[in-house]
């Protein structure tokens, strides 16, 4: 008895230390970037890994005077919250009717989806510059707005997908023996029940169209409609370089994507918690 | 349950159309064009398969990058996810914390990549960086390895950059333990089985196209894997971290050779849907669970 | 984020669908077949006034004439201050008849991956500028030959050797604006700790001077690898510019051959200072770890040009007074960077916007404009004889040194292959830790060179 009281005590302290070194080294590259900017950039020259020797607000002064923050955290919150709820509507009805229904084609229909998630952005680039141009969409939201939604589709069908393979079909035979249509059996019945699956891709979603960068340059122009990861080149230049500025205007960046991430887990525990997902 | 196809339809089409504009027209546009000599100053001429066979048969660099990228793509599958898979599990045991930890796991995968570039570079420098200031400090003795940048380390550590950091699995499979109905654990608990039988024998295979899924997106994401390479060591030294979608860039980007950068853009497609194929063969995706 | 509220959706569509009807661009200068300028440009200016086509543009407000300028002067950018001050001026002056449309493009590499997706879109700006990067050569048919629109009076404004760098066959498709002066800054101080009276004359004194300095326990060079290894290729470039054949090599436009013996030559220097007198970030370090290898008096030796002098007395960078600790020296052997830099090139599709470009370009380049760049940035101007009395004693003396140089040569960035520029980024490790002797190096340039 006790040798497996022995194994049980080291089980659990191996699990605590490898728990908590991925911990470590998870919030690890956040802590660093909050506390750089506070150092001036002269301390972070000399060491970037040393303590801060206090606690100055003036990067995120500069920051803010050097780069249009607050406008582009506009924008991208429009952009990133528009193009999440478009991609969770439009793609969760299509990885519904993949995932129940079986149909001629329906097989390479997944595979071609799925096939736009191995294209790599920078093949993409020129093509798409030239369809928003074509379509009147270059340089405006609208079209960052499609472009995003479009660029999370594989993932958020995957994500979508295998959460409806994974509730049980019998609720929506009773739905349907209840003379619920076959739209309102997915918008009551098995939309909330996905909901955990739907938050992630949600999550994934969002997250993309917060740190997208490259099609944010080529398909906008103008200052006024840009979004936030375009504020982060501000700081360096081949030639200068501005390191205080920098790290404040990444912490201005990564914080709100954090809590955002943090409020929309909060709803998925929640109906896991509620039980609607136990059918 | 029998419902008409029309309806079926009006669920698809908006996808569809979201996939045709921004997907299908320039997947056209990159696979028409790899039969091209195109290049920067008006150049663009049929040449049929001369951009493939060049590739495959004449290119070391491209050897290079294929052999690398498959590495990372496998290296991701295997221990990515089952790191991921292994926290979660540990997770859904509702741990004090548990909740804490899962958020904390994923902070790396909302941090964007251009900060981890920077970060990284820092925490390997080998002047100043983190880990080598901590193994001076263990052996006493000066440690200044320069993990990016010397031959024998440089897959390695851009490997590091991504290898640990499975919070998306965690939050994937975890989201899939949970949906499992609590009675069929039940039964298996009543049964007599221990812990880890219900975890092996029980939930892992429920959560079967769960696992699927995570397998792909960690594949996919290192079939595209772009911006932190580029950032840390820009595929060099040599091109000891080249990858395809960085010499795709860099051809054409850099070479100026958009035929020859869409045929690996072709390549990464092919090789893509083959991935995907087996994989979803290979954890019966396409069944449900019940 | 309410992702079941089908109503959520329909509002938020209307919203942007409605923002994006507000603001639809301005979509200046993509007016589709309009004829490139070029040969019949005299003919087509009689057509000017019933040029109906570009109708474009034009949205029913009288004569303004709209252009798009990218601009990568933001940030922290030593010209932003310059640009603004500019563009303030300049719309004072034309703004009822000219309107540029700026677009700010922050980071030279960005600025140059959205000008090659332009290029091979058919839809370059109507003026672009990329701070020294050669687009001429992979544009050239897609940039509009300026030669006509430059009559003599303009030609003042930029030295014979300035405008020879912006032409091709003998056509001009760049408009000068600064002059390339480069040497390289010393620490006084550490030089003096190591017994260093004065800046070496060949390159054997430099090596001695790096050995005296290992000795006083001093790193002696700054150099790194990343981007382009611009302070390391600087060096490069000077160890080969130093006989008449290297400054002949130093002045071709896109070599192709690099197996030359001034070349690995110069290339066996190079790793001789990896592996002996630089610090231990240098390899794989980009110029951000060189500078501030430079501005905490750890190194003594920096490669680089004038534009790095205000930092020298910025107090968020270095302690106060290091300024005054600094020298400039050219290199050994009479070598400076001393050269032309790439100008603005213009790539408009009608008379109309061309001409309201040359406007606004010609007033970015006239010596008002230049003086004030040198005062403001420390870069040098394109013209002769343009002097300020504001300018730091350094940058003067950097002009100084360029004026008694033996040797002039231009730098890698404006002269090489872009893709051989990458090579040497990835190649610089391998020289350093003894992967790949001078020889390999120098054929792996070669083969990238080849590519092209």
């Amino acid at each position: 008895m006790t040798g497996k009281k022995m194994i049980g005590i080291i089980g659990r302290v191996i699990r605590f230390v490898f728990l908590g070194v991925m911990a470590l080294i998870s919030v690890g590259p956040l802590f660093w970037i909050v506390m750089s900017s506070f150092k001036s950039n002269k301390e972070i020259l000399a060491s970037a890994f040393a303590l801060p020797s206090g606690f100055s607000f003036s990067g995120y002064a500069v920051a803010l005077d050097m780069a249009p923050i607050f406008l582009f955290y506009g924008n991208s919150i429009l952009v990133s919250v528009v193009s999440t709820i478009l991609n969770v509507i439009v793609v969760s009805m299509a990885a519904y009717v993949l995932a129940r229904y079986r149909f001629k084609g329906s097989t390479f229909l997944l595979l071609l989806l799925s096939a736009s998630m191995l294209i790599p952005t920078s093949a993409l680039l020129m093509p798409i510059y030239r369809i928003m141009t074509s379509i009147k969409l270059f340089d405006t939201r609208t079209g960052l707005v499609l472009v995003y939604a479009a660029l999370g589709l594989p993932t958020s069908l995957f994500v979508f997908k295998s959460y409806f393979q994974g509730i049980p079909k019998e609720l929506e035979e009773a739905a349907y023996i209840d003379g619920a249509g076959f739209y309102r059996t997915f918008f009551t019945i098995v939309f909330p029940l996905a909901k955990s699956g739907l938050a992630t891709g949600a999550i994934l979603q969002f997250l993309m169209s917060w740190n997208e960068f490259m099609f944010a340059l080529i398909l906008t122009k103008r200052t006024n409609i840009r979004t936030l990861p375009l504020a982060l080149n501000y700081f360096t230049s081949q030639f200068s370089f501005n390191y205080t500025a920098m790290f404040a205007a990444l912490t201005m960046v990564i914080l709100p994507s954090i809590v955002i991430y943090v409020l929309l887990q909060e709803q998925v525990t929640e109906s896991m918690v509620t039980g609607s997902i136990k059918g | 349950m029998k419902v008409k196809r029309w309806k079926l339809i009006s669920f698809l089409l908006p996808c569809l159309l979201l996939f045709g504009l921004i997907y299908l027209i320039p997947m056209g546009i990159v696979f028409g064009s790899s039969f091209f000599e195109w290049k920067a100053g008006g150049i663009f001429r049929f040449i049929g398969l001369e951009n493939y066979i060049n590739a495959f048969l004449y290119d070391v660099r491209m050897k290079t990058a294929i052999k690398n990228t498959i590495i990372w793509v496998l290296l991701q599958c295997v221990i990515h996810v089952g790191l991921g898979t292994v926290i979660a599990f540990l997770l859904a045991r509702r741990l004090r914390g548990w909740k804490v930890l899962r958020t904390i796991y994923m902070i790396p995968n909302v941090v964007s990549a251009a900060a981890l570039g920077v970060i990284f570079l820092n925490v390997f420098n080998a002047k100043y960086g983190l880990l080598n200031s901590f193994i001076t400090q263990i052996t006493g003795e000066p440690f200044t390895k320069n993990w990016f940048f010397e031959q024998n380390s440089a897959f390695f550590t851009v490997t590091l950059t991504w290898l640990l950091y499975s919070g998306l699995i965690v939050i994937l499979v975890l989201a899939g333990i949970m949906s499992i109905p609590e009675d069929v654990v039940e039964a298996a608990r009543i049964d007599g089985a221990s812990n880890m039988q219900v975890n092996l024998r029980i939930r892992l295979p429920l959560i079967r196209t769960v696992m699927g899924t995570s397998v792909i997106l960690a594949a996919t994401s290192k079939l595209r894997e772009f911006e932190l390479i580029y950032l840390t060591t820009n595929g060099g030294p040599g091109d000891k971290t080249l990858n395809l979608p960085l010499y795709l860039y860099k051809a054409s980007m850099m070479d100026n050779n958009y035929g020859y950068a869409n045929m690996m853009g072709v390549v990464l497609i092919i090789a893509g849907v083959i991935v995907v194929y087996c994989i979803n063969q290979l954890f019966r995706m396409n069944e449900g669970d019940y | 984020m309410k992702t079941r509220k089908m109503l959520a959706l329909v509002l938020a569509g209307a919203m942007t669908a409605g923002m994006a009807a507000g603001c639809s661009s301005g979509n200046s200068g993509n007016t589709g077949g309009q004829t490139n300028a070029g040969n019949e440009a005299g003919a087509e200016t009689t057509k000017q006034a019933q040029d109906s086509s570009s109708q474009g543009s034009a949205g029913g407000s009288g004569e303004v004439v709209e252009i798009t300028f990218p601009s990568m002067w933001v940030g922290v950018n030593t010209f932003k201050e310059w640009f603004d001050n500019r563009m303030e001026v300049f719309n004072a002056e034309y703004g009822d008849s000219i309107k540029v449309n700026i677009e700010e493009i922050a980071g030279d590499q960005n600025y140059v991956d959205k000008i090659k997706v332009l290029y091979s879109s058919d839809s370059l700006p109507d003026a672009f500028c990329t701070g020294g990067y050669n687009l001429i050569d992979t544009m050239q048919d897609k940039l509009v030959d300026l030669t006509p629109h430059i009559d003599d009076e303009w030609k003042k404004m930029g030295s014979d050797v300035t405008w020879e760098v912006n032409s091709r066959d003998g056509k001009i498709y760049g408009i000068p604006y600064a002059r390339q002066a480069i040497g390289y800054f010393y620490n006084k101080e550490l030089f003096a700790k190591a017994g260093i009276e004065k800046p070496a004359e060949t390159w054997d004194e430099f090596f001695e001077q790096c050995d005296k300095l290992l000795a006083a326990g001093i790193t002696p060079l700054s150099m790194d690898t990343a981007d382009s290894g611009w302070v390391t290729s600087l060096m490069l470039g000077a160890m080969i510019g130093q006989t008449d054949e290297g400054e002949e090599f130093m002045n071709t436009n896109l070599p192709k051959d690099y197996n030359t013996p001034e070349f690995i030559e110069a290339a066996a220097n190079i790793q001789r200072m990896f592996q002996n007198y630089t610090t231990s970030d240098a390899v794989g370090g980009a110029y951000e770890n060189a500078a501030g290898n430079f501005f905490t008096e750890e190194t003594a030796i920096i490669a680089n040009g004038p534009w790095m002098v205000s930092d020298f007395y910025d107090t968020n960078m270095v302690e106060e007074g290091f300024a005054d600790k600094i020298g400039t020296a050219m290199y050994p052997g009479g070598v400076m960077y001393n050269s032309g830099k790439i100008g603005f090139n213009i790539g408009s599709k009608d008379e109309k916007t061309l001409e309201a470009t040359l406007t606004f370009v010609k007033f970015l380049t006239n010596e008002e404009s230049q003086k004030l760049m040198l005062e403001m940035t420390g870069d040098i101007p394109a013209a002769d004889g343009i002097t300020s009395d504001k300018t730091a004693p350094l940058v003067n003396e950097v002009i100084e040194n360029a004026g008694k140089a033996s040797h002039s040569i231009n730098d890698f960035q404006s002269l090489w292959y872009a893709n051989v520029v990458d090579e040497i980024s990835i190649q610089y490790p391998l020289l350093a830790q003894g992967e790949i002797t001078p020889e390999q190096f120098a054929q792996a340039l070669t083969d990238a060179a080849a590519k092209n």
